[in-house]
């Protein structure tokens, strides 16, 4: 309806232009070719628009697989790993506080906590082992390869510093990991190195006792408390934002979860990684 | 009874030349007088045993009861001399809420009745002790008064007067060697046992149970002055508190070591002391109690730390490493979470205008 009142009004402008330019009404021949003419103009417009549209939705819809299936396990086990452990560990760091008090009273037992955070133990444990193995596959090679941290990172760091202040206009290019990605990947690495490490002493302690000095199991016992304190603040911010508050992922980046990554995101967050993916796929293309 | 009675006046006449250490106006000088005042005045309570009715006025004289009259308490005793054995009598008789003679009450008699010491006696155990056997029966003295068996000085030789062995041990202890050195603030019995509310350990209301031990030998060793007075340390309970053991007592894992499993309790001796659980070289073998695999191992090292006081040494060095690291980092996260909303913020302004 619409578009019929819009054809009208555009051969009807046609129409006095012509006149205004001819000097002259036109005849009944003329004014058809006139209204054949503008038809097939706003049929192209249209069509052209849907197309674009067309596009626009599939590449918001395109996606690319971010993470095996693997990885997301891995991620799956890790999380529910660490969520125990903090749960078991946090009351017994603050053992002074009201809320461990209540916990230990009334929720449960230092018993059934010690079981819990041996539970937790081993699943971090076993997603470790699971891990080092992965790591030895042709993909965990090539994930290790992407998660070295390189003198790009530095600059990438200090580039998007400067973005934020707004001291340049140009936010950095990423790979498939970003610096702050990296840093996560390696901070959990040497976090759970210590936990573990430390973990293991203090379970085995009789085995501890029994081979190395008292000072020693101490010391593992301070680093256990310490660096479990610095873990949980680091996911309860670093994480915590870069998964779910920040406003591009807002409540929730589900790539982890599901391995996919839309085409925008792809594009935004790993330009580098996507233009590579691009250039491999017009390679295999061309014969 | 009659024998008895004859002797008894054989004595007095006898009696009657020696110094009388009261008055012939006393109004207990009757009892005295004729019977009781006499050093070896005795009722045979089977043949050849005697017992003595023997009593000690002087020390009458000088106790909390002074002013009384004999038979104040011994209330049965109508007539001089009595034809009957008086009845037994009890502290409880005037010791009672509301009683009119103004003799001070307490809970205590009421928390003797609930110890180990009430419960015994009440069972007819003949060896439990009653009120009398700790303070005496007429020469009842104040816990101040120094001559009192149950001035702290004296209480271990009271109590030992039954615990015999115990006795001995607690005279070897640090606790022991000090009192005898007339160190009044070293602990005696009751410091740690309680003395009215005499519970066994295993009784949550015990100051020896294993939750409360801690917090009984925090009376002393909490405290900055007498600790300081004696240079022992002082934070010794807290760091315990703080420990792996402390943390299961606390949260009912009463299996876990508090102080005395591994300080012993009645002969508690020091580190320096080869003959002490907690000697360098015996601490493998008192670990070992809880701990099988404990080797020398468990002696390399401090013990009652707190990783904040630098006297913990190593434990110190990890506890300042982590807590720079932890406020170092977690203001870097924040400040760099701060930093990017802020970024996208501006870029969002700008692309929203341009």
């Amino acid at each position: 309806m619409a578009d019929s009142a819009n054809e009208e009004r555009l051969v009807h402008e046609l129409q006095r232009e012509l006149e205004r330019e001819l000097d002259r009404s036109l005849d009944d021949a003329e004014l058809q070719r006139v209204k054949e003419l503008v038809r097939a103009q706003l049929e192209a417009e249209l069509r052209a628009k849907q197309r674009r549209i067309a596009r626009e939705k599939e590449q918001a819809e395109e996606y690319f697989v971010r993470f095996s299936l693997n990885v997301c396990l891995q991620h799956l086990v890790l999380a529910i790993g660490v969520i125990l452990l903090t749960i078991t560990g946090l009351p017994i760091k603050f053992h002074d506080s009201a809320w461990a008090e209540f916990i230990f009273r009334h929720i449960w037992s230092l018993e059934v906590n010690r079981i819990i955070h041996r539970v937790g133990a081993s699943l971090l444990m076993f997603v470790t082992v699971w891990h080092i193995g992965w790591l030895m596959t042709r993909e965990g090679r090539r994930e290790l390869r992407e998660l070295l941290p390189r003198v790009k990172d530095l600059w990438d760091f200090i580039a998007n510093v400067k973005f934020m202040l707004g001291l340049s206009s140009e936010r950095p290019k990423f790979g498939r990991y970003s610096y702050s990605e990296k840093f996560e990947y390696w901070a959990l690495v040497w976090g759970t190195a210590v936990m573990v490490l430390s973990g293991l002493m203090l379970w085995f302690h009789r085995i501890t006792l029994a081979y190395l000095p008292k000072y020693i199991f101490d010391v593992a016992l301070q680093a256990h408390s310490g660096e479990a304190l610095l873990a949980i603040l680091a996911l309860i911010t670093w994480h915590m934002y870069h998964a779910h508050l920040n406003p591009e992922v807002f409540p929730m980046n589900m790539t982890i979860f599901t391995g996919k990554i839309s085409k925008k995101r792809m594009i935004e967050e790993h330009p580098l990684e996507y233009e590579q993916i691009m250039r491999e796929r017009a390679g295999a293309e061309r014969p | 009874m009659r024998q008895l009675l004859a002797l008894g006046m054989v004595l007095i006449s006898l009696g009657l030349g020696s110094e009388l250490s009261y008055g012939q106006r006393d109004p207990n000088a009757r009892c005295l007088l004729e019977c009781h005042g006499t050093s070896d005045f005795k009722r045979e309570v089977a043949p050849g045993q005697f017992k003595s009715l023997y009593v000690d006025y002087e020390q009458f004289k000088t106790s909390v009861h002074k002013d009384k009259l004999c038979i104040d308490c011994h209330t049965d005793v109508t007539a001089i001399p009595h034809q009957r054995r008086p009845e037994q009598i009890h502290c409880l008789q005037c010791h009672y809420q509301g009683n009119v003679v103004g003799a001070p009450v307490s809970e205590r008699p009421e928390k003797y009745k609930e110890s180990v010491h009430g419960k015994a006696f009440a069972r007819g155990d003949p060896n439990a002790p009653d009120c009398k056997h700790c303070h005496t029966v007429h020469s009842v003295r104040a816990p101040t008064d120094p001559l009192s068996p149950v001035y702290r000085a004296n209480i271990p030789k009271t109590c030992g007067s039954c615990h015999i062995e115990i006795y001995t041990e607690y005279l070897e202890s640090v606790h022991g060697q000090a009192l005898r050195n007339n160190i009044l603030e070293s602990a005696v019995c009751s410091d740690c046992h309680r003395e009215h509310d005499l519970f066994p350990p295993d009784d949550p209301r015990s100051s020896l149970h294993p939750q409360n031990v801690a917090n009984t030998c925090a009376r002393c060793h909490a405290d900055v002055k007498i600790m300081e007075r004696r240079g022992v340390p002082v934070k010794q309970v807290e760091a315990f508190k703080k420990s792996f053991h402390g943390i299961a007592i606390e949260f009912e894992v009463l299996k876990s070591a508090n102080c005395v499993s591994c300080h012993g309790y009645h002969k508690i001796l020091s580190s320096r002391d080869p003959r002490s659980p907690i000697y360098p070289l015996n601490l493998a073998n008192t670990c070992g109690q809880c701990h099988p695999n404990a080797s020398e191992n468990v002696a390399r090292g401090r013990f009652h730390i707190i990783p904040s006081d630098p006297g913990a040494g190593i434990v110190f060095w990890v506890y300042e490493f982590y807590r720079w690291l932890t406020i170092v980092m977690t203001a870097g996260f924040i400040f760099y979470i701060v930093l990017d909303l802020y970024g996208r913020w501006r870029h969002a302004r700008r692309g929203s205008h341009g």
